[in-house]
């Protein structure tokens, strides 16, 4: 086991950067490498990262089968309106999927490979589950979920063919003050719209744990799907009213003026976010434990609250510390 | 806040020798005046609900004991057998009545005398009445929901077809039962008496039901779902008449 190189793509993300930071201070990774289009936000130490859009396919392809990875981790996924808007999204990750999961499967050392996947897969159509396990049907309602459900069979299929194991991690919406999230974003606006009428509950993970996670699929080596999510759940007035937030409620027709105005302030709403806030977005992460070893203990509270305990930024000049040496920030 | 200053500084300084540490403004002190203004007017919103109640089902504790003095006023209810049901998962069969909420009370009533929440299957998924009976702690009547929910050690309460007759038991759908089988969790049968008028309502809870004959494939639900109908239908039968509220009434349902 030990020795063993691994792959990440999508490491420039914040979630990539944590999962990176993790497998360096792991005993059974060798060498680590990682490709994203975005450089790293984390310092990293034995890491070797390459700056390559997924779109490149030939370098893509070079640069892996010259690593020839035993494992490789799949966060190149683009949460619609995170850092792109949903097309970009959609487009981004389809061509990550296939060129890095294709190039991957070309490496005669491979073994395992993990994929970020979503909660969003389930779908929240009527009648369905309100905390659906791994064994329920996949059935996406939103571009995320379809997203996620292509990411999956492309994973399974390059697997199956090369006859290698594949996870798919199903994270609930990974919050965290310093992920680029768009619940996260529309949460910590001043006033925040929410369905009055259904107010369900939904559950998040922290960024930590859903990095945890993704390591410890790779670890374990799993094979088939889990869901992560933290322990608890709330509703969106909740955790409006925890971030000491104006509660604006909407009925219906109003939803999508909001969304427009939204987008105004930065916090444009994707569908499924709005999905999310009229029909709540649960998991049965129960699982997680006995499979992965690991389960998030981290209330969705306690995520939520650290979303909104983002400390300002100081301008060191305005304070008049400018001179006085370095800063901390 | 020099509480936070001090405990940013002492951690700072762990890593480095000389560091000057910034203040920070805690992230609920807003810095402009519109920020002030919105924080002053959601102020007393913000303490109506300031902590989370819901769980990972959606049943809201606060809303059930807001509404638990006004079902007091409707239902006044007694339950027995609650010794039977163990510390953990359990699958509790109630017989039903058309337009009684049985299974609204009856979870509540289990709840209050167990100490622990009680689910109920067959909440509606529509707005606005799906969110408030997820809320009382419905769940859907769906066979997977009903698993996750036994698989985590949660009592849920699942109604048989609900009759215009009180003393008839009506017939237990074979797959809502299938779950307590695969999950191996214990099948409980219950006959519900109450009145259309009056509040007294009565809740009796069975030991254990175990099935005839060890079955390996469906017909074990099925099976067992046939014998739960004739197990709630002799509880039924013990529980006695037909309650009307109406002395009158009652005396002539007695037929």
């Amino acid at each position: 086991m030990r020795g063993q190189r691994v792959l990440v793509s999508g490491m420039g993300s914040e979630l990539g950067s944590l999962v990176a930071l993790q497998l360096e201070s792991e005993p059974w990774v060798g060498s680590l490498e990682g490709i994203d289009v975005d450089p790293p936000r984390r310092r990293l130490r034995r890491a070797t990262f390459h700056r390559i859009d997924p779109t490149d396919r030939g370098r893509v392809l070079d640069t892996v089968t010259r690593f020839d990875p035993h494992v490789l981790i799949h966060v190149a996924v683009w949460e619609p309106d995170a850092r792109v808007h949903t097309k970009r999204a959609r487009e981004l990750t389809e061509s990550a999927a296939v060129s890095i999961l294709g190039a991957a499967a070309e490496c005669p050392a491979l073994q395992h490979i993990v994929v970020r996947s979503a909660a969003e897969i389930y779908g929240r159509r009527r009648g369905s589950p309100t905390r659906p396990d791994e064994s329920a049907m996949i059935d996406p309602t939103s571009e995320f979920g379809h997203i996620a459900a292509a990411l999956e069979t492309v994973a399974a299929t390059a697997a199956t063919r090369v006859g290698v194991t594949a996870a798919a991690v199903r994270l609930a919406p990974v919050v965290g003050p310093h992920v680029p999230s768009p619940l996260g974003r529309l949460l910590r606006l001043p006033g925040v719209p929410f369905s009055v009428l259904a107010d369900p509950p939904f559950a998040v993970v922290r960024d930590f744990d859903a990095a945890h996670a993704l390591v410890a699929a790779a670890r374990v080596g799993l094979d088939g799907p889990v869901n992560v999510t933290s322990p608890g759940a709330v509703t969106a007035w909740q955790a409006i009213v925890r971030g000491r937030r104006l509660p604006i409620p909407l009925v219906g027709p109003e939803w999508a003026i909001a969304r427009r105005v939204s987008v105004l302030f930065g916090a444009p709403i994707p569908d499924h976010v709005a999905e999310m806030l009229h029909r709540g977005r649960l998991i049965d992460g129960g699982r997680a434990q006995d499979l992965l070893g690991f389960a998030p203990t981290t209330t969705t509270a306690e995520v939520i609250d650290s979303l909104y305990a983002w400390p300002s930024v100081i301008h060191v000049a305005r304070l008049g510390l400018a001179d006085t040496g370095s800063a901390a920030s | 806040m020099s509480t936070r200053r001090e405990q940013i500084t002492s951690k700072a300084t762990e890593h480095a020798s000389s560091v000057t540490v910034v203040p920070l403004t805690p992230a609920t002190e807003p810095r402009r005046p519109l920020g002030r203004a919105v924080q002053a007017v959601t102020r007393p919103v913000a303490v109506v609900w300031p902590r989370p109640t819901v769980d990972e089902w959606g049943r809201d504790t606060r809303f059930v004991e807001a509404l638990q003095p006004f079902a007091r006023l409707r239902w006044d209810v007694t339950v027995g057998g609650q010794q039977h049901i163990g510390g953990g998962a359990a699958l509790v069969l109630i017989s039903t009545r058309r337009l009684a909420m049985t299974a609204v009370y009856v979870s509540w009533a289990i709840g209050d005398v167990l100490g622990r929440p009680v689910r109920f299957a067959g909440r509606p998924d529509t707005v606005p009445f799906g969110p408030w009976m997820r809320r009382a702690g419905g769940i859907l009547a769906h066979p997977g929901e009903i698993a996750s929910a036994l698989r985590a050690g949660e009592i849920v309460v699942v109604g048989a077809s609900a009759t215009s007759n009180p003393r008839q038991a009506g017939t237990v759908d074979p797959t809502l039962i299938e779950p307590a089988l695969r999950e191996h969790v214990p099948v409980h049968v219950a006959a519900t008496m109450n009145t259309m008028i009056g509040r007294q309502a009565r809740v009796e809870i069975a030991p254990r039901l175990l099935p005839k004959r060890a079955r390996r494939g469906p017909l074990a639900e099925v099976e067992l779902a046939e014998q739960a109908q004739r197990a709630m239908q002799d509880l039924l039968d013990e529980l006695g008449g037909n309650r009307t509220g109406l002395g009158v009434l009652g005396w002539i349902a007695e037929g």
